[in-house]
């Protein structure tokens, strides 16, 4: 008997009783797509999540003072004014790293003809675009010659342009910010929100013309730094620190004043989480695999049950145990692995259509899908083999007798 | 004189149920030899069945000496019992025994299923049998199409597949009207003319008297 034959032998088994057969692989289909689509959705989830944070800047460092401490309270992170444009400017001369971004924030109301809004304007220099991965839609970005004598130039967030009705013939207007006319040098492209923060819905100008204008001292909010090399970020991490702490003259025993967050790190924790969160699922989803194979089982047994006189003809005309129980574990796994096969395609389905509506990529690792055909076939095996043993076991005579 | 196809030499099958122990089989001993028609003769409980378990090898003795066609059974594995069976035995039984919604055709191909035969030569051997047996035209039917004759015609086919040295013939016209019955011993007849081994197990005194040796059997012994 080879497989071929008893494939035939299973499907002319399983065609005779149609409705039995679907129902009983319905337990392996629903499991397997589940599966697939829950792995496949929690893959799509982390991969937008992380291609968002990408945009935020590659190789990206961020700078933030640390909190004020008064006695016993210590204020709110960011709180404290020790980070200064000077150290923005030092920190250039480490050699990882590529580019400096110091920014500085304020509200202001923003008018531009009959329209207003009030938003965020960002003080900071022309390596933003860089470090932040900006690109201008319309117009140029802010020049360091903008910078270097505090010029009332505004970029604009394709937010922002949107709020105030300015499209692209809106570069080398006026706006007034906080009652201070400013050119529009230039708009720049949509980003994507990423996550609370909506970084279209801002206005950069030169860091010297925001504390020449609305904010004065010396101190910035953050200092963005983009490191060359994804392999330099330790490096420069350990030297930023060490710069810094010389700066701002703490000695051995005193704690940092200043935060240096790195993306990548904050990516591996994003990854790490939605990965979790994918394995649970698919966890969960499994276990309702376990349950189609008890299905299986289930109706395997009625089947023994229920052809026993089969089984006794086949014996009586020369089947061995070994035949009988190939034939019956043939049986069960044919059920599971073509559930698993109508499984795989349902999951692809949904999961594709999820992608779809929500937006991600729609990711399909064929890892997935070999472990999904894996498990099925085991699952078939597990649960046939009790089932098939019983066929094999039967005894001729009594098999034969049976009504 | 050549090896005889059946040997039974004292053999006894007594089953146990609990402590009590009923004596099924007690001392049969019977010979049969290649191209012999015999039939075994006895009312219902008389130990025919267990009779035919045992020549059939669908069961062993409790004690005695069994060899079918030269070869002992004692200590043979269910296994080496079974492959026993599908070299040198065809079954015929009372209710045919066919597989339910299975064409006529696929059912006496099974037996070499068993046997490791190839699908087309299967199919091949299967068609040439049911064709000697007339039922060329019904290959593709399932037994549930045919009447009873055909099907047991069918079954007969099945047992001549596997061109075994013995036909077991167990009540075959039980479930037949005179008729078919008759179709049926005369098919048995001309196999036996033909040169194959039958040991035919009935109750009837009327389809025992064309075999050429009637073996009566009564609470489990043999009267030869």
């Amino acid at each position: 008997m080879t497989l071929v034959e008893l494939v035939r032998l299973a499907l002319a088994r399983l065609g005779a009783s149609r409705l039995r057969a679907a129902l009983t692989m319905l337990g392996v289909i629903i499991g397997v797509a589940s599966v697939i689509a829950l792995v496949s959705v929690g893959q799509g989830a982390t991969s937008g999540i992380t291609s968002r944070l990408e945009g935020l800047g590659t190789n990206l460092l961020t700078i933030t003072p640390g909190a004020t401490r008064t006695g016993a309270t210590r204020g709110a992170a960011g709180s404290s004014t020790t980070l200064s444009v000077d150290d923005a400017t030092t920190i250039g001369a480490i050699p990882e790293i590529g580019a400096v971004a110091p920014e500085l924030t304020t509200q202001q109301l923003v008018v531009a003809g009959p329209l207003n809004t009030t938003t965020s304007i960002v003080g900071t220099t022309a390596d933003y675009a860089t470090v932040r991965n900006f690109a201008v839609w319309q117009g140029a970005f802010l020049t360091d010659a903008a910078v270097a004598n505090d010029l009332r130039v505004a970029v604009l967030g394709s937010t922002t342009a949107d709020d105030l009705g300015l499209g692209a013939d809106a570069v080398g207007t006026q706006v007034s910010i906080g009652g201070l006319p400013f050119q529009i040098v230039g708009i720049l492209q949509p980003k994507g929100s990423a996550g609370f923060v909506n970084e279209d819905d801002q206005i950069l100008v030169p860091i010297t013309t925001l504390r020449r204008q609305f904010v004065g001292g010396d101190s910035v909010r953050t200092i963005s730094v983009s490191v060359r090399t994804a392999d330099g970020i330790p490096t420069a991490q350990a030297e930023l620190e060490q710069l810094l702490r010389a700066r701002h003259g703490l000695s051995g025993s005193d704690p940092d004043d200043f935060t240096i967050q790195d993306q990548a790190q904050l990516i591996d924790t994003v990854g790490a989480i939605t990965g979790t969160l994918t394995i649970l699922l698919a966890g969960i989803a499994s276990i309702s695999l376990v349950v189609g194979g008890i299905g299986i089982m289930n109706i395997m047994l009625v089947s023994v049950r229920e052809r026993t006189r089969e089984i006794g003809i086949r014996k009586a005309v020369g089947a061995k145990r070994g035949q009988i129980l190939v034939q019956f574990l043939v049986e069960a796994v044919t059920l599971s692995l073509l559930g698993g096969l109508v499984g795989i395609a349902l999951g692809l389905a949904v999961s594709a259509a999820i992608a779809a509506a929500a937006g991600w990529t729609f990711i399909v690792q064929p890892m997935t899908l070999l472990l999904a055909t894996g498990f099925s076939l085991l699952v078939g095996i597990v649960f046939g083999v009790w089932p098939a043993r019983q066929a094999a076991v039967l005894d001729p005579i009594a098999a034969l007798r049976y009504e | 004189m050549s090896v005889p196809i059946v040997a039974l030499d004292r053999v006894s099958r007594v089953y146990r149920t609990g402590r009590v122990e009923v004596p099924a089989l007690v001392d049969a001993t019977l010979f049969v030899q290649p191209g012999e028609f015999v039939a075994i003769v006895g009312p219902s409980g008389s130990g025919k069945s267990t009779l035919m378990h045992v020549v059939g090898c669908l069961d062993r003795p409790t004690s005695g000496s069994y060899a079918i066609a030269g070869s002992p059974v004692a200590d043979l594995d269910d296994d080496s019992l079974a492959e026993l069976r599908s070299r040198t035995i065809g079954f015929v039984f009372q209710s045919f025994n066919l597989l339910p919604r299975t064409s006529a055709l696929e059912n006496v191909a099974t037996p070499l299923l068993y046997q490791g035969v190839g699908r087309r030569q299967r199919l091949a051997r299967a068609t040439a049998v049911l064709e000697r047996l007339g039922l060329a035209d019904r290959l593709a039917h399932e037994p549930s199409e045919l009447s009873g004759g055909q099907q047991q015609r069918v079954a007969i086919a099945r047992a001549l597949v596997t061109e075994p040295a013995l036909i077991l013939a167990d009540e075959p016209t039980g479930n037949l009207d005179s008729h078919a019955g008759a179709e049926v011993i005369s098919v048995l007849r001309e196999l036996n003319a033909s040169g194959r081994t039958v040991v035919l197990i009935t109750h009837d005194r009327a389809v025992a008297a064309v075999a050429d040796r009637q073996v009566p059997i009564a609470d489990g012994r043999l009267v030869a």
